[in-house]
């Protein structure tokens, strides 16, 4: 198991960096091994299967575009990639509300976080667990609106509104959070 | 409860989960186009935040996606341009009245007139050499500016926005005045970055020495479909160098 780990990252490691130089037949290779998680992602923030869509491709295309941006000293490839998948997510959440009109936090939340993946053999073990053991240690309100913010795209002023508390409450319920992950993330390195 | 700090590195967690809005949005945006140590600290909140998102279950998006993708990179530019959806948004352009800067009264002006609903018919103009146009364009009410440097040879606008400042809830589109015909988008700026936006060879072919270019405030994204422009807030001339 930690073998077939080792080697699915490095398979990965390797199709990025070929990426990097240009070569088309590795984007397809990355599509393939990470596409599942990727629109999971997308999907949750976006909660619309069709703009889900639309930012997986997107995705894709800017990561052909801009995959010299990954550097491999800083994170493994499937973090990096998640990360690049949620940003895009919401910065098309973002513009969607502008035209649309918000997408309800409750429809994104509501989606379920299912099966288990085959891309599970990308993640980082240790380092994964480090941060879903600092989250615990939060109290509720830190966790419930960390984790808010970062599956659902959500501001600070939506996550206010949503918890029916003032602004200043919000922000400083998510800064001791934040203050809390920092030192406990600090204890495990 | 007192309010925890908020440390640099606060807001760089607080950038990196995108829970800010407005002029903290664009103050942070800022910060990391000028900072080097802040964009490594957002860089860093986000490699820890990552594995957050091992939590989100994997779904099989549908099989004819894989080709979307290809068809959309045989038709995007090799690189450099994440403006694909934008660029190609040719719209008719209402202004809005009351506009206030000297700027918009100067385009206003030569809106004003209107022009013919004419679709550029394949004009087989080229631009007589490859030197590259520059344009300098200050932003009104404030010390910024925005340069735009247009590669012929290459279909490509380089736009500078070091140090732009954008709202937070706002984004400045480019605007090509054609010589007859609709404004056309050339794209969203990217506020503290130098970035090649692609230029269709159906617009790249009505930029020439002298063209003018039309900067205005638009929600996050660009103009909504349908909806009127925002407000001019810089112009400028592409001028041969």
């Amino acid at each position: 198991m930690a073998d077939a780990s080792v080697e699915a990252r490095d398979k990965l490691q390797d199709a990025m960096a070929r990426l990097a130089n240009g070569e088309r037949a590795a984007l397809e290779e990355v599509y393939r091994a990470t596409k599942v998680k990727l629109f999971g992602i997308c999907l949750r923030i976006l909660g619309d299967r069709k703009e889900a869509e639309d930012a997986l491709q997107e995705v894709y295309v800017n990561l052909w575009q801009r995959a010299d941006r990954y550097d491999p000293s800083r994170a493994s490839p499937i973090s990096w990639l998640a990360t690049f998948a949620r940003n895009r997510a919401v910065d098309r959440l973002r513009r969607g509300k502008v035209r649309q009109g918000a997408v309800e936090l409750d429809e994104a939340a509501s989606l379920a976080d299912s099966s288990p993946l085959a891309e599970d053999l990308l993640i980082d073990a240790e380092r994964s667990e480090r941060i879903h053991c600092c989250m615990q240690e939060l109290d509720d309100n830190q966790r419930r609106n960390i984790r808010s913010a970062f599956f659902n795209g959500a501001t600070y002023a939506e996550l206010a509104d949503k918890a029916e508390v003032p602004l200043g409450t919000m922000k400083s319920w998510i800064r001791r959070g934040l203050q809390n992950l920092k030192a406990c993330l600090e204890r495990g390195e | 409860m007192s309010n925890a700090e908020r440390t640099d590195d606060i807001i760089a967690a607080e950038f990196a989960l995108d829970l800010l809005e407005g002029e903290e949005l664009l103050e942070a945006r800022g910060r990391i186009a000028r900072e080097p140590d802040f964009a490594n600290a957002v860089d860093g909140w986000r490699a820890q935040l990552a594995p957050l998102a091992d939590d989100i279950g994997g779904i099989e998006p549908p099989i004819g996606l894989w080709q979307r993708i290809e068809g959309a990179l045989d038709n995007a530019p090799e690189s450099g341009a994440e403006i694909i959806a934008l660029k190609q948004r040719v719209q008719r352009l209402q202004w809005f009245a009351g506009v206030s800067s000297a700027a918009a009264v100067v385009a206003l002006a030569f809106l004003a007139v209107p022009s013919p609903k004419v679709e550029p018919t394949a004009p087989p103009v080229t631009l007589a050499s490859a030197t590259p146009l520059v344009a300098n364009v200050p932003i009104a009410g404030t010390p910024l500016r925005l340069d735009m440097t247009y590669l012929p040879d290459q279909e490509s606008l380089i736009v500078t926005a070091v140090g732009l400042e954008a709202d937070g809830v706002h984004d400045h589109e480019i605007w090509l005045v054609p010589d007859e015909g609709d404004l056309i988008s050339l794209g969203v700026v990217t506020p503290g970055v130098v970035r090649a936006h692609s230029v269709p060879h159906d617009t790249a072919v009505q930029i020439a020495n002298g063209s003018e270019l039309l900067l205005t405030r638009e929600p996050l994204g660009g103009k909504p479909e349908g909806q009127d422009a925002g407000p001019v807030v810089a112009s400028g001339q592409l001028i041969q160098i």
